[in-house]
């Protein structure tokens, strides 16, 4: 045996690499898939169910500006595509933190061009930040609370972007990395900074071609893109069609291949069914949840027996198993995401009012504390909600049913969006309320802050000195363990006092032909929309 | 009859100026502000001084009159302003999305027509024999049935017994013409079906008055064939009410094409216009209200003189 | 010369003799059997709608989160909704917020537009002509455009529905009214009578009213199933009735499709509902309309 060995030592060495390369290639992330070579050509087709209200999405925050639009442009940083949430560069090739955390300096890459031809440099990157974190009059930035670290921004020279600090902030990377902090040219910027409302001028990978609003939204390859023989495809194109089963019949039939943003259950199964193996289902749960807000300053909910009532009597555990079949509501949990590092743990949440699995001792409870509220015989109230069925409309009633039991008798208004912005929300003129919290990552500054005094979403009204020490101290905090359980106790804080209601968390399905290749849906469906390493294996 | 026709068009000025001013007034009693609307989003933060900017910006600011005097000015230059939820002019807006509502309001009223004289004439010749029956089910059934579900059930059938889904753009008839078809055909039955159903009805009724009608027997007397009186006589003096029908039931039919597209997502004008009333799209909903009147007002006064044409009560007036 | 009574010119025609009300219902059935098959449509809808607690088997908001999407069954004949609620249950109830919908909206503006259209053709001049424009200008929109618009203003609740369907009936109501009422005022009989001195009052109400009846209740009847439909459409639309009221429209939304190949007792059941309910109103309005115009009675 030996003497064979030795004979064939180049043969046998040779397969010892490639032993060794293949597993090395096997244990790489899902995106080398090896076996595979990208193909080029082919125009992905979409369908998505909403035109968004202008193209700049510094000013907008639904998926169909992002989805349509996110091609188009670079960002400072970006969420690893295929490692969620891993923050690397996009026109950044790399970046200091000072010691102290309140200078960031970053190292802008020198050959991006915009599709004008004019050059991208950290001038534009300034003015683009500037306008994100010190929006001029007349335009909003509607992420603007994420940055009040931050003084000022300075390009010192074409290929630096410095930002200076008030104080350190632990979630400034993260939100440096959002997908919605798209970099526009200086020189545009200057002229109108809302010039970006209607028009495209970016430098990603693929080029603006077309938009006619409720039909289609088309993009083409950007041959001078920065990432040589990059995107693979030719072009991309996205149907708008406001009905689901639409949609849904669109890739049953191959006319579209891909939707972003979710399906229910039931299109699936029926897509499953009728294509089988040519159709891949991709599954994570997502970076939002749905809840109920309550207008503190208005009774009974000033009265905190009440509000917890409300809470025991909206059996979750339940919930997530008739909902999830419905909307994809499914998870229980707290204010931040449950199976990421700021959840709550589990044992510790099923401690508090409303998470108890015990959905008759809740019930029992939830009488109790209204009796003893003075509501013995339950009590009648308005619930304000969207006009969208899914999950909106059929949380509501899922809720509905749930508080009948309780003798609290809800009655359903929706409202359609404009409606429900001035008659509802903005205006805080409701008693209840279906509030969604849907954001592109989980970072504590984003899903908290709306429960401090004052913040823009905080729409119950309510103010807890607390509550808005907890938030700033978890802000700064840098060493991730300390954060974490400053940002533990501001839940706790939160779901103890039932200032709000926290109901489910939202799961997403994105259903695509097999020809589709290389996408990978992450937990939000604001992120990995740059379709920049997407190639189709057909077309 | 002159007279009558100028008398008619001069009537369609004022009624347009009140359909105007109807539209204008209701749209800025409905609660909600596009203003907080644009600025608001989902995670809305609404700042006072943003929206007081905007507000001036979209010239929401002026009072309601003069805001109404601006618009009409606009209007006689064939200028409706600019959509405040697009930022495009809304004639741009609109001469995209009308090409589509167009063929399916003509083709589905083309149609129904064709269907719906003949089979309601057979009915009344035929009255309550089996034929008559048979059309009368069938055409109370079409006016039973809502046409959104006859579009579920088109849409249902044909996703999961043919795995077909509808193509996804518009293209007009003179481009392709079988893509055309096949994204039409069954929106065009959905709202036709509806409408000829209306028509056979009407047109059987007003059949069977004239039938009775002393001068018909008289003809009848005379011994003409059957056919030739029924056609000649019955078929002139039917036509009145359905002209009439047609005039009245096309605004019925711009319903059922709001619902329709709706269902089929189709980027028309119906469901247009209801996107626009949910964002309070002021300037999009009094232009195509304003035109959707426009073209009404059109259409009954082109009916009303045909029925003057034929009424002679009326023509030698 | 004393007023001349006007008793000659009523026609003579020899009288059949009184039927009882049985006979005129049996008569009815033979004679226009669709007609009756129609009323009784209408009359089952009636007493389901009416008894509604009593037929119902379950709770129609009571939802069995274990029987989400059950096939039709012993326990639950047409089957269960996404939530698990008895679908017959809810069309049950659905039927009491469909005809008190269709009732009222089209009675509503049937009526009120029966009295502008009279008004307007006898009064003649001026209020004629001002309540034309004005039918005209709320003719100029399509009916569910307005019902639409009026519904976005007061906000998706029954109360609201039937405000938005009837407000578009009235012109059209009042048209066709008007049409014959006028032409009734140009008949000969009619200017006779004028000329022979009968007073305004006597000539609205002995000849123009009793010839006004006719159409005004064909068109009552005919708006009927529109209005159920037009209910239909708004909630479809989501600006009718709200979750979770069992209205058919509002269980047809959106979803219905979405679950159609999973359970498509969802999408047929209220649609069936809907179009039977409608079918049965018009049905009996079309013979109704045969049986009262005087032209048309046999014999």
């Amino acid at each position: 045996m030996a003497t064979g060995i030795r004979r064939h030592r180049t043969l046998f060495t040779v397969v010892a690499l490639a032993v060794l390369a293949g597993s090395v290639v096997a244990a790489t992330p899902v995106a080398v898939q090896a076996a595979e070579t990208p193909r080029r050509g082919g125009v992905l087709l979409a369908v998505i169910g909403a035109d968004p209200p202008s193209l700049d999405p510094h000013q907008e925050s639904t998926f169909a500006n992002i989805q349509m639009v996110a091609p188009l442009y670079s960002t400072l940083l970006q969420i690893d595509p295929y490692n969620y949430p891993k923050v690397i560069g996009d026109a950044a090739t790399e970046w200091k933190i000072s010691p102290d955390r309140l200078t960031y300096t970053f190292k802008i890459r020198q050959d991006i061009k915009f599709h004008d031809g004019s050059p991208l440099t950290a001038a534009d990157v300034k003015a683009t930040y500037d306008k994100i974190v010190f929006p001029p009059q007349g335009t909003r930035s509607i992420r603007k609370i994420h940055y009040t670290a931050v003084e000022r921004i300075e390009a010192p020279d074409p290929g630096t972007v410095v930002f200076k600090l008030k104080f350190p902030s632990a979630s400034l990377l993260d939100n440096l990395a959002s997908p919605w902090n798209v970099i526009f040219p200086k020189k545009y910027l200057d002229k109108d900074p809302n010039y970006f409302m209607k028009n495209v001028v970016g430098s990603g990978p693929f080029k603006f071609k077309n938009y006619t609003r409720g039909a289609t939204f088309e993009g083409e390859r950007n041959p001078d893109y920065f990432i040589k023989d990059r995107p693979y495809l030719n072009g991309y194109k996205f149907f708008v069609s406001t009905e689901t089963s639409v949609r849904a019949a669109a890739i049953r039939s191959g006319r579209a291949y891909i939707e972003f943003r979710d399906l229910p259950n039931s299109e699936v199964e029926a897509i499953k069914k009728q294509l089988g193996d040519k159709v891949v289902v991709q599954e994570t749960s997502q970076v939002g949840q749905f809840g109920v807000a309550m207008q503190n300053t208005v009774k009974p909910f000033t009265d905190i027996r009440v509000r917890r009532a409300l809470t025991l009597g909206f059996d979750r555990y339940t919930g997530g198993k008739v909902l999830y079949q419905l909307t994809g509501l499914r998870d229980v949990g707290g204010l931040m995401r449950p199976g990421t590092e700021w959840a709550m743990p589990q044992a510790q949440l099923e401690k508090i009012p409303g998470f108890w699995r015990d959905a008759e001792k809740s019930r029992a409870e939830a009488k109790r504390l209204l009796t003893e509220a003075g509501y013995p015989n339950g009590f009648k109230t308005v619930m304000k909600n969207r006009n969208i069925r899914l999950p909106y409309q059929d949380l509501a009633v899922y809720v509905i049913q749930e508080w009948r039991k309780i003798g609290i008798e809800v009655e359903n208004r929706p409202l359609e969006t404009a409606a429900w912005f001035s008659d509802g929300r903005d205006t805080g003129n409701f008693e209840l309320f279906l509030q969604p919290t849907v954001e592109f990552m989980d970072d504590p500054d984003q899903f908290l802050n709306r429960y401090t005094t004052g913040a823009p979403a905080n729409y119950g009204r309510f103010s807890d000195p607390a509550l808005d020490d907890l938030f700033s101290r978890q802000a700064r905090t840098v060493d991730p363990v300390e954060r974490r359980k400053l940002v533990i106790d501001l839940q706790k804080r939160v779901l103890e006092q039932v200032y709000y209601m926290p109901g489910l968390w939202w799961t997403r399905r994105v259903v695509h032909l097999a020809k589709v290749k290389n996408y990978v849906a992450p937990p939000s469906h604001y992120t990995n929309q740059k379709l920049q390493d997407v190639w189709l294996a057909e077309d | 009859m002159r007279t009558y026709i100028l008398k008619r068009l001069l009537l369609i000025v004022p009624t347009l100026f009140g359909a105007a001013a109807v539209v204008f007034v209701i749209m800025r009693v409905i609660p909600g502000d596009v203003a907080l609307l644009i600025l608001g989003g989902d995670s809305g933060q609404v700042d006072q001084k943003q929206l007081t900017a905007v507000r001036q910006q979209l010239g929401l600011d002026q009072p309601l009159p003069v805001q109404f005097g601006t618009w009409l000015w606009g209007v006689l230059r064939f200028d409706f302003g600019t959509s405040l939820w697009t930022g495009q002019p809304v004639i741009e807006e609109l001469l995209i999305r009308l090409p589509l509502s167009l063929e399916l309001a003509l083709l589905a009223t083309l149609v129904s027509v064709l269907i719906s004289i003949p089979f309601g004439m057979i009915a009344a010749v035929r009255q309550d024999t089996w034929v008559d029956y048979l059309i009368r089910v069938i055409s109370i059934g079409g006016l039973a049935i809502p046409s959104f579900w006859v579009g579920i059930l088109c849409i249902l059938f044909l996703v999961i017994y043919f795995g077909w889904g509808p193509p996804l753009e518009y293209t007009p008839p003179w481009v392709d013409p079988w893509a055309n078809f096949s994204q039409m055909v069954w929106p065009v039955v959905t709202v036709g079906y509806r409408y000829a159903a209306v028509t056979t009805r009407m047109t059987r009724s007003t059949v069977l008055e004239v039938l009775r009608e002393d001068y018909i027997r008289t003809a009848w007397a005379k011994g003409l064939r059957e056919r030739v009186v029924v056609i000649r006589h019955a078929l002139k003096n039917a036509m009145l009410p359905v002209i009439t029908l047609i005039g009245t039931e096309f605004a019925f039919l711009i319903g059922g094409l709001v619902v329709t597209e709706t269902v089929f997502t189709l980027n028309g004008v119906g469901r247009f216009v209801v996107d626009a009333v949910a964002h309070r799209d002021y300037p999009v909903v009094q232009a195509l209200v304003f035109l959707i009147a426009f073209g009404f007002v059109i259409v009954n006064l082109l009916v009303d003189l045909t029925y003057a044409w034929f009424d002679p009560r009326i023509r030698y007036r | 010369m004393a007023t001349t009574t006007l008793t000659h010119v009523r026609a003579s025609v020899p009288l059949a003799p009184r039927l009882t009300i049985g006979q005129e219902v049996v008569k009815f059935i033979r004679v226009k059997p669709l007609g009756a098959a129609g009323a009784l449509i209408i009359l089952a809808m009636m007493v389901v709608g009416a008894f509604s607690e009593v037929l119902a088997p379950y709770d129609p908001y009571h939802a069995d989160y274990g029987l989400q999407f059950a096939r039709p069954s012993v326990d639950h004949w047409f089957g269960t909704d996404e939530f698990g609620r008895d679908l017959m249950s809810r069309i049950i109830y659905g039927a009491r917020i469909a005809l008190f919908v269709g009732f009222t909206a089209s009675f509503a503006g049937c009526t009120l537009g029966a009295l502008l259209g009279v008004v307007s053709a006898y009064a003649g001049g001026r209020v004629d002509l001002f309540l034309e424009r004005l039918m005209d200008i709320l003719l100029a929109f399509p009916q569910l455009i307005l019902a639409l618009a009026i519904a976005s203003i007061l906000g998706p609740a029954v109360q609201n529905v039937v405000i938005a369907i009837s407000i578009p009936i009235i012109p059209r109501a009042a048209r066709v009214v008007r049409s014959t009422a006028l032409s009734v005022k140009e008949n000969v009989y009619v200017e006779a009578v004028q000329a022979l001195g009968a007073s305004r009052r006597r000539i609205v109400l002995q000849h123009i009213v009793p010839n006004v009846t006719a159409p005004y209740i064909i068109m009552l009847t005919a708006q009927l199933g529109g209005a159920i439909l037009a209910e239909a459409a708004l909630s479809y639309l989501g600006l009718g009735s709200a979750e979770p009221t069992p209205s058919w429209g509002l269980m047809l939304s959106g979803s219905a499709l979405s679950y159609a190949e999973k359970a498509p007792w969802i999408a047929v059941f209220p649609g069936i509902a809907i179009s039977l309910g409608v079918f049965g109103f018009n049905l009996f309005g079309d013979s109704l309309r045969d049986a009262l115009d005087p032209k048309l009675r046999k014999g």
